[in-house]
């Protein structure tokens, strides 16, 4: 009886051992894999291989319809506020001169994203402000680890191909790829996903891309 | 002639008119990655079945080789099919994969899987045919159990990758909305992967009728089944041509699209972000007035809603490029006639200025949707140009609608730019003009009147 004891005791101190080994292993790859990372900006291909996910490729849509497609997706519901000026005056000035359009407020406790924009700006720069603040939701932007933003500029060239990415906190999001390290390649890529989903909604299934997934040979 | 070199030459024969037409579509503006290697392969393949029409290849080990070379190509089309679906030709064909793949990621990983797999069961069934020789090409020959398992680990995978290949092609064929020749062409190569998957089954059933029927019934079943391999060979191939035919021009092209989105819209968004940005910040302080005289003198004349969208933003423009602050730099008429030039071009192109439209109330689809000619912007930008004096103007003053003058009108008596002149003409000589100074002054009045009153 003692030896089984003594036997058993080995086996879940090896099995432990094993299991510690297993996660030291995961860790240090996946770490490898997120401090290493790299992707180029999304392409409009890339952009319809989201819709078709969300289930809006060929189709038209407005940004309520993708954010409802999206906040579908993500588990999370999606409020688009657009406050009139006469109601918070202050909110156009300020954003105005701080340089900003919207903000995206996002809580993953609540499960719940808010996207503020004010009621003054011109219908096409509201329509892409909203798409912009939902491209950040689909990219993942908001479960980058506070401690891996790296803000600025720099090293940000047009003829590289592939960026540097952030790792992430567990998390779902739409896009394949994880968020860029830099916040001006994440802002970048936020109006390139707005842009292609402007377009995108506006010509359903005249899209060449919508197309292109029917005409693969 | 044998037995072998008469199925070689026939099977050679339909290859080499395979090869004539993928030739002539790789060839031709009907180009497509996959008719140029469709034409190699079977070139490879004629080349194959002409080398056992002519030569008497009697060693079972070369019978082997030539059997798998025979079946390589097929086994590379299948494979080249299903990553194409998977979109996982990213620098030799279409990036995209086909949409219910991409719905799917069990059955992407699936199709991914194919050349893999597929070529490692071809290696292990070379392994096979090398250590164990067959008579492979003689087709009515009895065959040792061997030639079956050869035979069934290239067949067996190649059915199934294939059978499903022709599944996804319906899935992507029966998807809603989709037009009447992509729903064809994705038949066509369903039907076409789906006679591959019953050629590989019939070949699985014709190796095993070699190794267990006996002599007396094995040559006229194998006789039957080498017609209805033909006619499938024939009717796979033909399949194929018609949906390679099939091509299909989407209505906006892609080029295009990209320098509309890198273009005009950038520069359209840029445009309107920073004119709101510069009025909301107040760098341009003069507006305000001149924004509520324009609007009261709208009123008073009767002027339609979007009509005074287009005089106030006018005055926006007007004062955002007259204003020498920093935050209004990017607005310069350098800039608002480069965009004005790029919406013409949106303008020249009917299907895609009917097409590209955005609410105007975002969360409602039942509010007009504005276009690039419906917008204001569009027709402020070229009156904003006038009024700062632009010398490309060559609209006639006398066709200027009313608005046009409020705008003008209010931009000069706030003085955000000269009263309008033109040319050897004043514009005190136009209806218009008079008709809108008189209104923009009783609107001042009248403006004026109230505020006493409060």
């Amino acid at each position: 009886m003692k030896a089984n004891a003594l036997k058993r005791g080995f086996v879940s101190a090896l099995r432990g051992e094993i299991v510690t080994l297993w996660h030291h292993f995961r860790d240090a790859i996946s770490a490898r894999s997120r401090v290493h990372g790299s992707r180029p900006l999304l392409t409009a291909a890339d952009f319809q291989e989201e819709l078709a996910i969300l289930g809006l490729s060929g189709r038209r849509f407005v940004p309520k319809d993708y954010a409802d497609a999206l906040g579908d997706y993500l588990g999370i519901s999606i409020n688009i506020h657009v406050i009139p000026d006469n109601w918070y005056p202050e909110l156009s000035r300020r954003l105005a001169i701080s340089g900003r359009l919207g903000e995206l407020c996002y809580s993953e406790q609540l499960t719940l994203a808010a996207i503020f924009v004010p009621g003054s700006l011109p219908p096409l720069v509201s329509t892409l402000t909203i798409l912009h603040e939902l491209g950040h939701l689909a990219a993942g932007d908001v479960l980058i680890l506070p401690s891996e933003d790296v803000g600025g500029s720099h090293g940000l060239h047009a003829e590289e191909t592939a960026f540097m990415t952030s790792p992430v906190r567990k998390g779902k999001k739409l896009a394949r790829g994880s968020p860029f390290a830099e916040e001006a390649l994440r802002e970048r890529e936020a109006n390139m996903r707005a842009s292609y989903a402007l377009f995108a909604g506006c010509l359903g299934s005249d899209s060449p891309y919508a197309d292109a997934m029917f005409s693969v040979l | 002639m044998s037995a072998v070199q008469h199925q070689a030459l026939v099977l050679g024969a339909i290859s080499f008119v395979a090869f004539v037409f993928f030739t002539y579509v790789a060839l031709s503006s009907r180009r497509t990655k996959f008719g140029v290697f469709a034409a190699c392969n079977l070139l490879f393949v004629t080349m194959v079945f002409g080398a056992v029409a002519t030569f008497d290849l009697s060693d079972e080990r070369t019978e082997v080789v030539v059997a798998i070379m025979t079946e390589l190509p097929i086994v590379l089309i299948v494979a080249w099919v299903c990553l194409a679906l998977a979109g996982g030709l990213p620098y030799l064909s279409g990036t995209l994969p086909v949409e219910p793949a991409v719905r799917r990621a069990r059955l992407r990983t699936l199709l991914r899987s194919a050349p893999f797999v597929l070529l490692f069961f071809v290696g292990v069934a070379g392994v096979i045919g090398f250590v164990f020789p067959s008579p492979a090409i003689r087709v009515y020959a009895p065959a040792p159990i061997e030639f079956f398992v050869m035979k069934g680990l290239i067949m067996v995978p190649e059915g199934l990758y294939s059978g499903l290949a022709a599944l996804v092609f319906v899935m992507a064929g029966r998807s809603s909305g989709l037009k009447r020749r992509l729903y064809f062409k994705n038949l066509a190569f369903s039907s076409g992967m789906a006679f591959i998957a019953m050629i590989a089954i019939e070949s699985t059933i014709f190796a095993g009728v070699r190794v267990w029927v006996a002599d007396q019934n094995r040559l006229a079943i194998l006789k039957m089944l080498n017609t209805f391999e033909t006619c499938l060979a024939i009717s796979c191939i033909i399949v194929f041509a018609l949906g390679l035919s099939l091509r299909y021009t989407p209505a906006v092209g892609g080029p295009l699209l990209q320098r509309l989105q890198t273009g005009w819209l950038h520069a359209q968004e840029q445009f309107e972000s920073l004119e709101w940005q510069a009025v909301n910040a107040g760098a341009a302080q003069r507006l305000r007035d001149a924004s509520d005289a324009v609007a009261m003198t709208c009123r008073l004349r009767n002027v339609s809603e979007s009509d005074m969208e287009k005089a106030l933003a006018t005055i926006r423009l007007v004062a955002v490029m007259k204003d020498p602050s920093s935050e209004t730099q990017h607005i310069t008429p350098e800039a608002a006639r480069k965009l004005y030039e790029l919406q013409e071009e949106i303008l020249g192109d009917d299907v895609l200025a009917s097409k590209i439209s955005w609410a105007a109330g975002v969360r409602s689809r039942a509010s007009e949707p504005q276009t690039v000619k419906s917008a204001p912007l569009h027709d402020a930008l070229r009156a904003a140009l006038d009024l700062i004096d632009d010398h490309e103007n060559d609209v006639p003053m006398g066709t200027r609608p009313l608005w046009y003058w409020i705008a003008a009108v209010s931009a000069a008596d706030a003085k955000i730019i000269d009263p309008p002149v033109h040319a050897s003409v004043q514009p005190g000589d136009y209806d218009g003009y008079r008709a809108a100074v008189d209104a923009y002054y009783a609107a001042r009045i009248s403006i004026q009147t109230s505020e006493d009153d409060d």
